[in-house]
């Protein structure tokens, strides 16, 4: 009897939530996919296209350096993100003083605005009014100073820091739960066999980490090809187009040409590229798992 | 009474944390290159505040290792007053926290059914909630657009308010129905002996038991929101309703305070000032929210 006093709630209970997600999420789901097959004109009126905006992806070098562009702010980010937070993980780890602090310290960014952080870093990087030329010049290594922002070979690489500068205190909260996950017993045997700190990071804890590195990878790809106010705010796809991503570059297409079809279906290739890459790297990097 | 060691000894055993391990030489690396970091960053976060202290005339002229010749808050009140930075705190702090609310509400009543009652296709409509954790946003930016232009919520606030408490959603539904069903089955068992309806039970029963659960989302969905930069941008376009991220932006690029320096710096530390606060004063909370955030996508 109350079970069925109880069923009458649930249309009510969920229908409010069910609504928004309905017209603000499910909806415009299904129709990015009506969209990427239909050409917009300048005024708006759209025909139907077929598969023509995606055979226009594959011939459209733009949309090819884009795509490059994208793979190597994940690449060039993940080389600066991971040593780094291992580190700091395996650090905090080591019960040491001031590790509210440190955790406080690390962890900050991530709750500031990608906006703000990217503005703030603009300005940092600044070549003579910033702050990271300077410091460099009154270390007596004035000639590591560069346009940081300006220089095509630098941007990516800039931006790819001020990325992982916010984000990394996330992926060290994940490891450093990796690293207290770890069997005291094992460590301990270890100990007793006279390896040393490093050794027993090196031989012991990494291997056994395996399974966290490989979630972990997989979701900075799924997230770094995201990025898109980093770049906005930091150069815009500049300079001569070294930063652009298919993101901003999707946002451009659309607001700026709008060329709606044609930007919905870059969104939606790269988003098939990106879950083929992750579910690629989460096969390869799978390895037996270790029993202790 | 306990003594203060009990209670010291308590706190560890509740942590489940060994005692920190006697001082080694090898500690010297970790404080040194811990300390390193931390420098790093909060030199970063001196150097703005520094900065904003300045006039433009000496941020141009002054190594920027100089420090403020003054504590100069009239560049606070020139951002918060001349360049709108005030109008747009008010929009942000407006935006957030009645998407905040509204995303929590509804997910704490979405949440309910979907934890503790059973009816056909419930796995499904978890399904759908879940689906928005793992659809990356992007997508979506271009019919969300034209979605709002049809619904006449273009450029407004309740428009941004309405997509942000969606996208909200399926991150607290997520926490919340894993959080209700750690409650023990007896409660509704009692209440319904009781003589108190299933709406009743929810409410006198359930809802007050969701303390932590309750806060850990609302804490996540404002800083979601108050920081969020991508929707606003494509969504928002009068000047007078930015919020703090887009209007600081929109402030960089604008000609008249591309130059005047001092005046976006001290914008930029209204609007890290505040969420720095709350980061204070919840840390572990924020730092165990956030992380959970982080691995949907």
């Amino acid at each position: 009897m109350y079970r069925t006093a109880q069923r009458r709630i649930v249309i009510p209970f969920l229908l409010p939530a069910l609504a928004l997600l309905g017209v603000f999420f499910l909806y415009p789901l299904v129709r990015v996919a009506v969209i990427s097959t239909n050409e917009f004109s300048r005024t708006g009126k759209s025909t139907f296209a077929g598969l023509d905006q995606y055979q226009r992806l594959l011939e459209d070098p733009s949309y090819g350096d884009a795509l490059v562009n994208t793979f190597m702010m994940t690449f060039v980010g993940g080389c600066m993100l991971f040593p780094p937070a291992v580190a700091m993980a395996w650090a905090l780890s080591q019960r040491i003083h001031g590790e509210r602090f440190f955790r406080f310290v690390v962890f900050a960014p991530v709750v500031l605005s990608a906006a703000v952080v990217s503005l703030m870093w603009k300005f940092l990087l600044h070549p003579t009014l910033g702050l990271i030329n300077p410091a460099l010049e009154s270390m007596n290594l004035g000639f590591l100073a560069k346009t940081w922002l300006g220089d095509p070979a630098l941007a990516l690489p800039a931006v790819a820091f001020v990325l992982v500068w916010q984000g990394i205190g996330i992926w060290v909260v994940l490891l450093s739960a990796g690293f207290e996950r770890l069997p005291k017993e094992v460590l301990e045997a270890g100990r007793i066999d006279g390896a040393g700190e490093w050794r027993l990071f090196r031989s012991v804890m990494l291997p056994m980490m395996n399974d966290v590195f490989r979630v972990l990878i997989v979701l900075w790809v799924v997230q770094s090809m995201q990025s898109f106010a980093f770049v906005w705010i930091m150069t815009r796809g500049g300079p001569f187009g070294s930063t652009e991503q298919v993101v901003t570059l999707s946002y451009r297409t659309a607001f700026e040409f709008g060329d709606l079809g044609y930007a919905a279906a870059m969104g939606i290739a790269l988003v098939a590229i990106m879950l083929a890459v992750a579910l690629l790297l989460n096969r390869l990097l799978k390895r037996d798992a270790l029993e202790y | 009474m306990l003594s203060s060691t009990e209670v010291r000894r308590s706190r560890h055993a509740r942590a489940g944390r060994e005692p920190r391990a006697p001082y080694r030489p090898a500690h010297l690396v970790i404080y040194l290159f811990l300390g390193a970091v931390a420098l790093s960053s909060v030199s970063a976060f001196a150097w703005v505040f520094n900065v904003s202290m300045k006039t433009n005339s000496e941020f141009l002229v002054s190594s920027p290792w100089a420090v403020a010749e003054a504590f100069r808050w009239e560049n606070y009140a020139n951002a918060w007053n001349n360049a709108n930075v005030g109008l747009f705190f008010g929009n942000s702090v407006l935006v957030s926290v009645s998407a905040t609310v509204l995303g929590v509400v509804l997910s704490v009543f979405a949440a309910y059914p979907l934890a503790r009652i059973q009816f056909r296709g419930s796995g499904l409509v978890l399904a759908v909630f879940l689906l928005g954790l793992m659809v990356p946003w992007m997508v979506t930016f271009i019919p969300l657009y034209l979605t709002l232009s049809d619904l006449g919520l273009l450029d407004t606030r309740i428009g941004l308010i309405l997509v942000y408490a969606t996208y909200n959603l399926p991150f607290n539904v997520f926490v919340l129905v894993g959080f209700m069903r750690t409650l023990p089955r007896e409660l509704e068992e009692a209440a319904a002996v009781d003589g108190a309806g299933p709406t009743r039970t929810f409410v006198s029963v359930i809802v007050p038991l969701l303390g932590p659960g309750l806060a850990s989302v609302t804490v996540i969905s404002f800083l979601q929101n108050w920081n969020e930069y991508f929707y606003a941008l494509v969504l928002i376009h009068s000047k007078d309703l930015m919020t703090l991220p887009l209007g600081l932006f929109q402030l960089g690029q604008a000609a008249d305070y591309g130059t005047n320096w001092v005046t976006l710096f001290a914008g930029m530390m209204i609007t890290i000032l505040p969420v720095l606060l709350l980061f204070a004063l919840m840390q572990n909370r924020i730092t165990k929210g956030l992380t959970a955030g982080a691995l949907k996508g």
